[in-house]
């Protein structure tokens, strides 16, 4: 384990190309990420100060910041940035090194559930069954919602690839640990 | 000399465009101005300055007869040379105009045209009563001195002593330490080429001391001057160095016997390095002659330096000599360039930035101990070891708001920072490189692609706001790193580091208040000496004959010092050129009669033109800057000021009451 910095650009540069990465260091910190932020309108996201962390290696602090999570990758501060800094992309980078180690947003987490129990990130609920109906529709489509049998295929790759265990996942309550009682942990 | 022709008036109202004519009704004033008395012909036009406006004047002049001209334009600090020019062309004294200014002070300000021409009308009818009484003045020419003073032997005073030298005149270069060279000398590479800072100046500094017309004064300082353009008098206090200039060869076996050799922090290393109490700033001083530093050597301060002193026993040339005096030269001389140069920052005084600590070093001592020539021969070493951690912390002192610091921008520091990150990372491969920085200012040709240069090799560039404050402290314990604690968007911050290198602000010279005093020159509210216009007279001060150069001025890089240093030297060439200056004679005169040589004048005049001779005052007409306060002071009213008498100034009243 290197610097932060170092491990974006390790880490990163395995699927954008390390040059990719380096361009966090070209930050100038003229905050144009931030002002146009359509999620830090409404939420703690700091585009700017998440980089600054970065830089300044307080691995710790960006791992717990809550706002990490709360990029919703529009990639407005991307096509903004002067200094081209490939800002979504690094913030993407910093997230999956946060899950390596252990540090993963609920809401994120229960995505995974989700996907475990139904093979959707968003499964079909009553109201979209309903709407369906009503346009003549099956109420589901032939996915893995509806065929069972077919989602052990799905959590086979949960198991192999341990994303179960990155999401501390509970398989005899079927949720996260902790979160039987639909309580936030 | 009274004037007695009839005066034959022509006033021209300038529309200047649409400046003045789109609020005041020029027809209108021109109309009102031709039925003054005196006035022969009054005339409006377009572009009173453009050449057909000139013309007009210098036709009117001819045709009409005209002896006094009103031009009502912009300021007088714009166009007056031109139209005084037109009249002198047409054959009227240049004094014999006056100048209504109708756009800064009427049109540019008032919005309502009816009460702006009637303004209009009041400033062209003051300016037309004060014409009809104006004197023609000559201008006086006095002769030159064709000599040269250059005060500081830095690069900027090098380049201009040797650029005066090289036209032909004798030029004095007056330098307060042993040896020229200046900051320049103490530089490492120099951004953004790498160039060694030394090898490139050295052959200058040699050059400038074998110059057939440049006579070097080192250890020597400018006490006293006094004259104007053309024939300054300048008193030269020459320190004494107890080693005779002739004789010395700069062997340097007095040195090396010096009982308190390594004994002394070397100034030029900024106390890095060791010297003894006779000694030479560096190998390539120029002059290569020792000195003895008499606040140390034994023999000066104790009386006794074992039974006999060491150094003059192991000179070979008999060359030292503790009876030599301090000497006082007089040279008369025509310009004066100052390139006197700065300081920096006293860190010492500012104890957040943990300059006590060994880690912790300014911009110029890291250049020392980055020099191959330097008291480590180019090694970074930090206690004993290779700093791998290393922090450059920029604007310490600068573009700040606290009372003690600096506002403006030092200019050279985001630079050499980035030149000297460079050189950290080139010396030592694997050491970390943060740097703390505001803005980074890559204003000059080829800076921008340094600094992307080195941002590329690796450098850490992190961004801090300049009102986040920076303490440096040093860890107690085994592990012994200074930490810099400063607070980023409102997060505390702790950076580890072995070594610091601080940029602290450049600073004026603490001497530049009396060397201002001496010759009469003006400083800015900075502290740094002041130029005559801040574009387009950058090396004059309001002082005819003084020029300034260098970093006396504001804090500037190598190219602009050497631009500067050779830019006022053929400023100052010029009257030494053309062997005569016109003076000009708007300067006070004395009513021999009713002076009673009270002295009040004396006094309070800032400029030492006034002297009492015989019981009464009289005007040293080519020092006198015509600025009026002794006429103002004089209590019997003996003085008046050409071109601005009391009944000239009533007339202009009078005619708009």
């Amino acid at each position: 384990m290197g610097t932060l910095y170092e491990d974006i650009v390790a880490y990163g540069g395995e699927v954008f190309g390390e040059e990719h990465m380096e361009t966090l260091r070209e930050c100038v910190q003229c905050g144009k990420c931030t002002g146009g932020c359509p999620s830090g309108r409404n939420t703690a996201l700091r585009t700017r100060k998440l980089f600054q962390m970065a830089l300044l290696d307080l691995r710790e602090e960006i791992f717990n910041a809550p706002e990490l999570w709360f990029c919703s990758t529009c990639f407005t501060c991307y096509e903004r940035c002067p200094k081209g800094v490939k800002t979504t992309d690094i913030i993407r980078i910093i997230r999956n090194l946060a899950a390596k180690e252990g540090h993963m947003s609920v809401p994120h987490r229960m995505i995974g559930v989700y996907v475990l129990k139904t093979g959707h990130a968003v499964p079909i609920g009553p109201d979209q069954m309903k709407l369906r109906e009503a346009v003549g529709l099956e109420s589901q489509p032939p996915t893995t919602q509806k065929y069972k049998e077919q989602l052990e295929q799905v959590q086979k790759i949960f198991r192999t690839t341990n994303y179960d265990a990155m999401i501390d996942f509970d398989w005899d309550t079927m949720n996260l640990r902790g979160m039987e009682k639909g309580g936030k942990k | 000399m009274i004037n007695i022709e009839t005066p034959r008036i022509g006033v021209y109202i300038c529309h200047c465009g649409v400046n003045i004519a789109a609020t005041v009704d020029v027809k209108e004033v021109a109309r009102f101005a031709s039925d003054m008395p005196c006035v022969v012909i009054a005339r409006d036009y377009q572009y009173m300055c453009s050449d057909p406006g000139q013309e007009l004047i210098k036709r009117d002049i001819k045709e009409h007869g005209l002896n006094r001209v009103v031009v009502a334009s912009c300021s007088p600090r714009m166009h007056e040379p031109t139209f005084r020019n037109a009249c002198e062309d047409a054959g009227v004294n240049p004094y014999c105009f006056e100048m209504a200014n109708l756009r800064e002070q009427c049109a540019w300000v008032h919005s309502d045209k009816d009460k702006a021409t009637e303004k209009a009308k009041d400033l062209v009818a003051s300016a037309i009563g004060k014409a009809a009484l104006l004197e023609p003045l000559e201008r006086k020419k006095v002769g030159v001195v064709p000599r040269a003073l250059v005060i500081g032997g830095g690069v900027a005073g090098i380049y201009a002593a040797l650029e005066i030298a090289d036209k032909g005149f004798e030029t004095y270069l007056v330098e307060k330490e042993p040896s020229i060279g200046g900051h320049m000398a103490q530089l490492d590479k120099t951004f953004p080429t790498l160039d060694c800072s030394a090898c490139i100046l050295t052959p200058k500094m040699v050059e400038a001391e074998r110059h057939k017309n440049i006579q070097l004064l080192t250890y020597s300082e400018v006490k006293e001057v006094s004259g104007y353009i053309g024939n300054y008098k300048v008193k030269i206090r020459k320190r004494p160095r107890y080693v005779d200039e002739q004789k010395c060869t700069g062997c340097g076996e007095c040195a090396n016997a010096c009982r308190l050799r390594g004994r002394i922090p070397n100034e030029f290393d900024a106390g890095m390095a060791m010297r003894s109490a006779i000694y030479v700033p560096f190998p390539q001083a120029v002059p290569l002659i020792y000195t003895v530093d008499a606040e140390r050597c034994l023999y000066i301060t104790k009386g006794k330096c074992g039974k006999y002193p060491a150094c003059k026993e192991a000179c070979p040339a008999d060359a030292i000599d503790f009876e030599l005096l301090e000497e006082e030269i007089e040279v008369e001389v025509g310009t004066i360039v100052v390139a006197t140069g700065y300081e920096l920052l006293d860190l010492a005084e500012k104890p957040e930035y943990g300059y006590k600590y060994d880690e912790v070093l300014t911009g110029l001592e890291f250049e020392r101990l980055s020099v191959a020539s330097g008291p480590t021969s180019g090694k970074i070493i930090i206690n004993g070891k290779e700093p791998k951690e290393v922090v450059f912390i920029s604007c310490i002192g600068s573009r700040s708001r606290k009372e003690d610091e600096c506002e403006y921008c030092s200019r050279v520091c985001c630079m050499y920072i980035a030149k000297q990150a460079h050189l950290v990372r080139e010396k030592i491969p694997d050491a970390k490189v943060k740097v703390l920085y505001n803005d980074v200012r890559a204003y000059g040709k080829g800076f921008e692609e340094f600094y992307n240069r080195a941002r590329k090799e690796g450098v850490e560039y992190i961004r801090k706001e300049l009102e986040d404050p920076v303490e440096v402290v040093k860890r107690k314990g085994e592990d012994e790193k200074v930490v810099i604690k400063t607070i980023i968007e409102g997060e505390k911050i702790e950076i580890e580091a072995d070594l610091v290198v601080m940029a602290n602000a450049i600073v004026p010279r603490k001497d530049a208040d009396e060397l201002a005093k001496i010759l009469k020159i003006t400083k800015s509210a900075d502290g740094f000496f002041l130029e005559a216009h801040p574009k387009l007279r950058p090396l004059d001060t309001f002082t005819d004959g003084i020029f300034i150069a260098g970093c006396c001025q504001s804090p500037k890089d190598i190219p602009d010092s050497v631009a500067q240093g050779v830019g006022a030297a053929i400023r100052a060439s010029i009257p030494l050129m053309r062997g005569e200056v016109e003076i000009e004679p708007l300067v006070a005169s004395i009513n021999e009669d009713v002076c009673v040589g009270c002295g009040t004048c004396e006094a309070i005049c800032p400029f030492d033109a006034l002297s009492l001779e015989e019981g009464v005052m009289h005007v040293k007409e080519v020092v006198c800057k015509g600025c009026g306060s002794c006429g103002s002071a004089c209590p019997s009213g003996a003085i008046s000021m050409k071109h601005f008498k009391d009944e000239q100034i009533y007339a202009q009243i009078e005619v708009m009451l």
